[in-house]
């Protein structure tokens, strides 16, 4: 097992959620611009610089770190935004860069030696040989792991490479690899990928009828729910549509990761931090979610089995339905 | 807070207490409000960007009037509007008073008061969002939403919280069955 603490990495989408997060004991906070050089790309939602730097400083101030993701990739004749939103994490004082596009990693490490960089789930490393080109290429310190290992494959890749690990405990899941998404592209234009956004709210509605809601993405039904029923976002991945004589979610039910009752075995496969998802979520969530796994991982580094964190966290997964996901890959 | 106590509409002393708060000038009074607080937090309203031009329509459906607000700094306009009145407004959003103030103090999570239908919002999703978010940045008390600042503000803080506090308990306590929810 590892002999050093686990990292608690939490989501903030404003100043202040960042402050929840610091305050219910994130050791690490990630965060984005306001605009599309992050994969949370939402209205409302995210940092202008000077929020960026007022956000560091409380983080410092109370022993947490700051993390910039600028995970998105660049487009030909546009990179420039994304170098420069780099440069402005640097210039706020951020503990690390969070990217993907090897623009974006590239220019950290040619110009901005002082800080780390770190590698995006949007990067899709899942091998050796992948994770081996980004660190001896770019300097990348740590990976953000792929929802998609099992934790025998966690601990088997940890062993062959040298950098930490980031693993994902909770939250919104992605049945694809992710950064290879571009589902919500061929409905909309756009994707998490290139825009930062997955399903744009601009082209998501919500209509009543006799029969309940519908739920609508660029015109296109997703899924439709009785009167009073429990609504979702309609994500194509999460949708419920017909196939033959049958209606089902065809790629994804629509549940949430939690992997609080594995954060022993994680340590013990080696992992670094653990990740918890959610920058579009509000304070009430993050304060909530952050406290359980600060208990949690805090009772593991204490050489218990940790909490049953399960049942405190079931209202605060999408559809109240909870996975350890790939972790646990019960279908192999 | 969990969401099964707080489902409640209000409390009945409380709703024979509206025609008395229709009678204000309730209107020109949040407008009032809202322009102050862009005085003194206008960063606050950046957040919204091209929404902030955006007409919301807003039903407590435990009163019997509406409001629409557009959220536009210091030329921000509530008004108080009648239920139908519906058609020149891009968001309409509709839940119980004491759900649709908890969400203006932070009590509770936007997201899963939509989730589960507790309030509804139809409309532009993007302006919802971009309205949610800002609410949820903005941490907003009692006290800044009436201009008020130092003992004042901690005073009226202390006991509209609290108030509400209480009432969401007494609702929460006198959940209504199937068949009052319509009276």
């Amino acid at each position: 097992m590892s002999s050093t603490r686990m990292e608690l990495v939490c989501p903030a989408g404003t100043p202040a959620t960042l402050r929840a997060a610091v305050q219910a004991g994130a050791d690490a906070v990630y965060c984005g611009f306001r605009d599309e050089t992050n994969a949370r790309n939402f209205p409302g939602l995210n940092f202008s610089t000077e929020e960026m730097a007022e956000g560091v400083r409380f983080a410092h101030a109370h022993g947490s770190k700051v993390l910039v993701a600028i995970n998105t990739f660049g487009r030909v004749g546009s990179v420039d935004r994304w170098r420069k939103a780099a440069d402005a994490a640097v210039g706020c004082g951020a503990d690390a860069i969070i990217a993907a596009d090897i623009a974006v990693l590239d220019h950290v490490a040619s110009n901005h030696k002082q800080i780390r960089l770190h590698l995006s789930v949007q990067a899709a490393a899942a091998t050796p040989e992948a994770i081996g080109f980004y660190a001896e290429t770019f300097g990348v310190r740590r990976v953000v792991l792929p929802r998609v290992l099992s934790i025998q494959e966690v601990a088997t890749l940890n062993r062959e490479i040298r950098v930490e690990t980031e693993a994902f405990v909770f939250g919104g899941l992605c049945v694809m690899t992710e950064g290879r998404c571009y589902l919500s592209s061929y409905a909309t234009g756009k994707s998490p990928n290139l825009n930062g956004v997955c399903s744009p709210p601009e082209m998501v509605s919500y209509e009543e009828d006799i029969d309940g809601t519908v739920a609508r993405l660029c015109g296109f039904t997703i899924d439709r729910y009785a009167p009073g029923a429990p609504v979702g976002y309609p994500t194509l991945c999460k949708g419920r549509f017909k196939a033959g004589d049958k209606t089902s979610y065809l790629f994804e039910d629509p549940v949430s990761l939690n992997a609080g009752s594995m954060i022993a075995g994680l340590k013990a496969a080696g992992v670094t931090a653990l990740k918890i998802e959610g920058r579009q979520r509000g304070k009430g969530y993050v304060t909530e979610v952050v406290r359980a796994f600060r208990k949690a991982v805090d009772a593991v580094e204490q050489g218990s089995d940790g909490i049953e964190i399960d049942r405190i966290l079931a209202g605060q997964s999408e559809g109240g339905r909870q996975t350890t996901g790939a972790y646990k890959k019960s279908w192999r | 807070m969990t969401l099964e106590a707080t489902e409640g509409r209000l409390p009945p002393f409380a709703r024979q207490l509206c025609p008395v708060v229709a009678g204000l000038p309730l209107g020109p009074m949040l407008t009032l409000s809202l322009r102050s607080l862009a005085r003194q937090r206008p960063g606050l309203f950046e957040r919204l960007g091209e929404h902030r031009s955006v007409r919301y329509f807003v039903d407590p459906v435990d009163l019997a009037f509406a409001f629409t607000i557009i959220p536009d700094g210091m030329r921000s306009v509530v008004r108080v509007v009648r239920k139908e009145q519906t058609a020149t407004s891009s968001v309409v959003v509709r839940g119980p008073l004491l759900m649709l103030l908890g969400l203006l103090d932070g009590t509770l999570d936007g997201d899963a008061l939509f989730f589960n239908r507790v309030i509804s919002v139809s409309g532009s999703t993007e302006a919802v969002l971009a309205l949610r978010n800002t609410i949820e940045d903005a941490e907003l008390l009692p006290a800044d939403l009436l201009g008020l600042s130092g003992a004042l503000a901690r005073a009226a803080n202390a006991g509209i919280l609290g108030g509400l506090d209480a009432m969401r308990r007494l609702a929460a306590s006198a959940k209504p069955g199937p068949s009052q929810e319509k009276s």
